[in-house]
């Protein structure tokens, strides 16, 4: 592999992104109670640059970093390409360094670990220390992690977890949080420590390297340092926490260690969610009582503010779900010609292109993607054959709105893993994540006659002779036309 | 005077005149803002009843137009001693 100069840290990413316009810094006060979380929210709206903010109210020498991949240019610095990578070339460039061979990461000494720097044990650990915003108004509380890794270790089986479970502050050494039941983190309490009542050691990191939190947002069953490694190059550099035996990633601006609780559960929510809605309800969930905080000097709190579109949430969800399906799909040997996620369906909707070469394919693709790790995440498949642009929503639309037959190509799946965060899903659906899933099969029948029973698409491009599309193109601007780019 | 603020589902479960287990949040301006504490309290619609002010949230966040007075008569600590 070619060597790849991928931003190592958050300070790094923030540099390269203030260079290349993609962030801007904001010198003026900010206030963490709702005002930093409104820049965000409508930097995400406007598709604008990422907000550096370096005076926050209430808290000398720390700064926000909001809307860290809300847009592709950001994604694709991330991954230490050019800004102006089409999204096709970044999903090739994430599917090449994740199917390379995996690198493990490195346990460096705690003496070299920035975010060592500041270290609170005991009765200093005050969580009303760090710059903890409020995210949106009416949010059940301030949230501490909105972009960010929370990290468990399986008791028995040792696999490390890097999962991106909101955290709300409750109290100043209390934190509440969603974790679904499907989730890594879910099943490891469900079926491990609950019933044994044994606390779960876990530690948040926050502020990461983006690809480190590209790869705890990642749906992949590659564990999550090593993935960090196959997409930077070169390995994570860990660093062990303070209070127990997890490992952290030592260039994090800030790091919570703590114990899950097994037999308390505080209030967590409302909260607004990658959806663009409140949905999910204020609850009893998993609460994380907090045993140690360390942090670097002048330590930056990412922020990401999920709401309507488009935030680094539905980007990231939609760009890793896709193209973790796609690797899926190759590996069943489906002839598909793409997988992509509209980010602005907050991934709900998968789009898949295949080639139609035997009747039922829409379908198989279909029980794969429900059936999978990734399927409680989007609850729409779409399949369209390979003369179907997936990166264009008009073309996907046409399809969809033409090819599937209303009696015919529509499939609905009742009973499956669902969240509480689906907004059409009823009261007892969402309490006990109970999921529908619908397959919109776009394809003509393979049964049908390619030349007298398929319909011939009336496009300029498809009707018409090159030589005659040739002259048109040619002569546009002789006709009186604007160039065409 | 302490400003509070609780999330309810309907406000009809705010009974005046009885002991109420509430977990409520200081609305105090400061870097504490937005923390809970579960308490016993009583509240009332007069808002000169109590010297704190409780102002309250609906289910997804919505702020709600009625407003209470509120006495906490006791903090309730619910987390096991062992883990404090």
């Amino acid at each position: 592999m070619s060597k790849i100069s991928a931003p190592r840290s958050n300070r790094e990413f923030v540099e390269a992104c203030i260079k290349s316009g993609d962030a801007v810094r904001i010198k003026q006060e900010v206030d963490w109670d709702n005002e930093a979380g409104a820049i965000v929210r409508r930097v995400c709206e406007l598709g604008q640059a990422a907000p550096f903010m370096e005076n926050i109210k209430d808290y000398p020498g720390f700064s926000y970093f909001g809307a860290p991949l809300s847009t592709y240019r950001r994604m694709a610095i991330s991954l230490g390409m050019d800004p102006a990578s089409t999204l096709p070339e970044i999903g090739k460039e994430y599917l090449k360094r994740t199917n390379s061979e995996p690198i493990a990461p490195v346990t460096i000494d705690r003496k070299d670990a920035p975010c060592k720097e500041n270290i609170l044990l005991g009765d200093d650990v005050d969580l009303c220390k760090l710059p903890v915003p409020l995210v949106h108004d009416g949010d059940g509380g301030r949230y501490v992690g909105t972009w960010h890794a929370v990290v468990t270790k399986h008791p028995v089986r040792g696999d490390v977890n890097w999962g991106m479970y909101r955290q709300m502050m409750w109290d100043g050494r209390t934190m509440s949080g969603a974790v679904f039941p499907f989730s890594d983190l879910g099943k490891a309490l469900t079926e491990y420590y609950l019933p044994r009542g044994e606390g779960c050691p876990f530690a948040t990191a926050i502020g990461l390297s983006p690809l480190a939190a590209m790869a705890a947002c990642a749906p992949s069953p590659i564990p999550e340092p090593e993935l960090v490694g196959m997409l930077s190059g070169e390995p994570a550099r860990l660093v062990k926490c303070e209070t127990n035996d997890l490992e952290v990633p030592a260039d994090a601006e800030i790091i919570l260690e703590g114990v899950i609780l097994p037999d308390y559960k505080v209030e967590e929510g409302p909260f607004g969610e990658y959806t663009g809605y409140r949905t999910s309800p204020r609850d009893f969930r998993v609460t994380f009582r907090v045993n140690a905080i360390t942090y670097r000097n002048n330590a930056t709190m990412t922020i990401s503010n999920m709401g309507t579109p488009q935030d680094e949430g539905q980007m990231l969800r939609s760009f890793s779900l896709g193209l973790e399906l796609e690797k899926l799909l190759r590996s069943q040997g489906i002839p598909i010609t793409g997988v992509y996620m509209h980010p602005r369906s907050t991934h709900h909707m998968m789009i898949v292109g295949v080639k139609p070469t035997y009747a039922g394919v829409a379908s198989q693709i279909a029980h794969l993607a429900f059936g999978s790790k990734l399927g409680p995440w989007f609850h729409m498949v779409m399949v369209v054959d390979d003369k179907t642009d997936i990166y264009n929503w008009d073309e996907v639309y046409h399809a969809f709105c033409t090819r599937c037959h209303p009696a015919n190509g529509i499939h609905i799946y009742k009973n499956t893993v669902g969240t509480p965060l689906y907004p059409f899903a009823t009261p007892h659906e969402r309490k006990y994540s109970i999921g529908s899933k619908v397959l919109f099969d776009c394809l003509w029948p393979v049964d049908w006659d390619p030349v007298n029973d398929v319909p011939t698409t009336v496009s300029f491009k498809n009707v018409y002779s090159q030589e005659i599309q040739d002259r048109v193109a040619g002569n546009w601007t002789a006709y009186g036309y604007p160039p065409v780019k | 005077m302490n400003q509070w603020e609780v999330f309810v589902m309907d406000v009809a479960e705010l009974a005046e005149g009885q002991d109420l287990e509430l977990t409520i949040r200081t609305l105090n301006p400061g870097v504490q803002k937005y923390t809970y504490k579960r308490v016993r309290a009583q509240v009332s619609s007069s808002l000169d009843q109590f010297a704190d002010q409780l102002q309250v949230r609906l289910g997804r966040g919505q702020l709600s137009k009625a407003r209470f007075s509120i006495r906490v008569i006791e903090e309730i600590q619910r987390c096991p001693a062992k883990y404090l």
